[in-house]
């Protein structure tokens, strides 16, 4: 009788911690806590008191900034709706939401910067060719060139710092930048 | 056929169990790793800072870390004493000090523009303080992080911004 209680207690321990981490794992992939905008999704009120959503925070964006702060805008798909992947390349095409600073960064499937020998990670206010698009590409370009490596799948993240007050007001609708597939 | 029932009772309810501990835990088991990986292999005790070089694609610790960011952290303890922060900071460029709880819920941003000043004097304490210069923690142990922008990556730009971040003291 107790082996049996044990039994069913430590299968119910694996069965229920199983079944939470694959649903994070899941809410992961779809980010689904997220307001949609196109193809970019945004996480405002990262104060998490939500225990679920903040378990997905914190396997995406463990100690991410309030969303006073920053504003975190992720995107995994290209402007037709398909997955971001190396195979192709990409144009930035548009202007970020107003603020103090913004970037582009790309990042693997794994949310890890990818590798590259140019060591570019990311296009920022600062060193971005104004007035030349913003290429997504695994081979080197001369200008604004956000490298993808060698990747199956990728994300893109849009950080703004200190977004003006008018970019809360509207996320859902806000213009934000396309990502456009090109010819290689 | 009722032992069956009961059985699968148990299973039930504590599967149930189960899946909201973990929910609930997961940040908690995010931040401790992290915390046990900076203090075993890296041996940085708690109230000791920790700088890290601007990231790259072999920074390992977080996932998502900013390009842009020189990062110090610092895995606080108060149980014993106060703490104090000081440090000379960057006047020209965004920098920020956050604190977090050990279920990594951010309680406390404030940046460059909202000090006065760029000689940054701050003390984390348990006790309640109206001065702007104390911060009451509401956890004892917590993690902070110090964020410079390193807008432009010459290597001069980097050593100045990586010689104020070697000046943080802690008291």
């Amino acid at each position: 009788m107790k082996n049996k209680i044990v039994i069913s207690v430590i299968l119910s321990i694996i069965i229920g911690g199983y079944t939470a981490i694959s649903n994070i794992n899941s809410s992961t992939q779809n980010n689904e806590f997220s307001i949609k905008n196109g193809n970019w999704k945004v996480n405002p009120n990262m104060d998490l008191k939500d225990s679920y959503q903040r378990a997905y925070i914190s396997r995406i964006g463990v100690f991410a900034l309030d969303d006073k702060e920053a504003l975190y805008f992720l995107s995994s798909k290209d402007n037709d709706g398909n997955p971001l992947t190396s195979d192709f390349d990409y144009q930035i095409i548009g202007t970020p939401p107003k603020g103090r600073y913004w970037s582009y960064t790309l990042y693997g499937e794994d949310y890890f910067l990818v590798k590259n020998d140019a060591n570019i990670y990311t296009i920022n206010k600062e060193n971005l060719t104004k007035d030349k698009p913003i290429l997504v590409s695994s081979s080197k370009k001369d200008i604004n060139w956000l490298p993808s490596g060698n990747e199956t799948k990728f994300h893109i993240t849009l950080r703004v710092y200190n977004p003006d007050e008018s970019v809360y007001k509207n996320l859902e609708s806000l213009e934000l930048p396309i990502i456009k597939k090109i010819e290689k | 056929m009722k032992k069956i029932f009961f059985y699968l009772g148990i299973i039930m309810v504590m599967s149930i169990c189960s899946y909201n501990l973990t929910i609930h835990y997961i940040p908690n088991i995010v931040y401790a790793v992290f915390h046990y990986k900076i203090e075993k292999n890296q041996n940085i005790k708690d109230n000791e800072i920790k700088h890290f070089d601007i990231p790259s694609d072999q920074s390992r610790n977080v996932v998502m870390p900013n390009p842009d960011f020189l990062y110090s952290t610092i895995f606080y303890d108060l149980s014993e004493k106060d703490l104090n922060i000081n440090a000379n900071m960057p006047d020209s460029t965004y920098w920020s000090v956050s604190f977090y709880k050990p279920n990594t819920i951010n309680w406390y941003v404030k940046n460059d523009r909202e000090f006065d000043t760029n000689k940054l004097d701050l003390t984390l304490t348990l006790n309640d303080s109206k001065s702007e210069d104390f911060i009451t923690s509401p956890v004892k142990k917590g993690f902070m992080i110090i964020r410079i922008l390193v807008e432009k990556k010459d290597k001069e730009s980097i050593n100045y911004y990586k010689s104020l971040q070697k000046n943080i003291i802690l008291k």
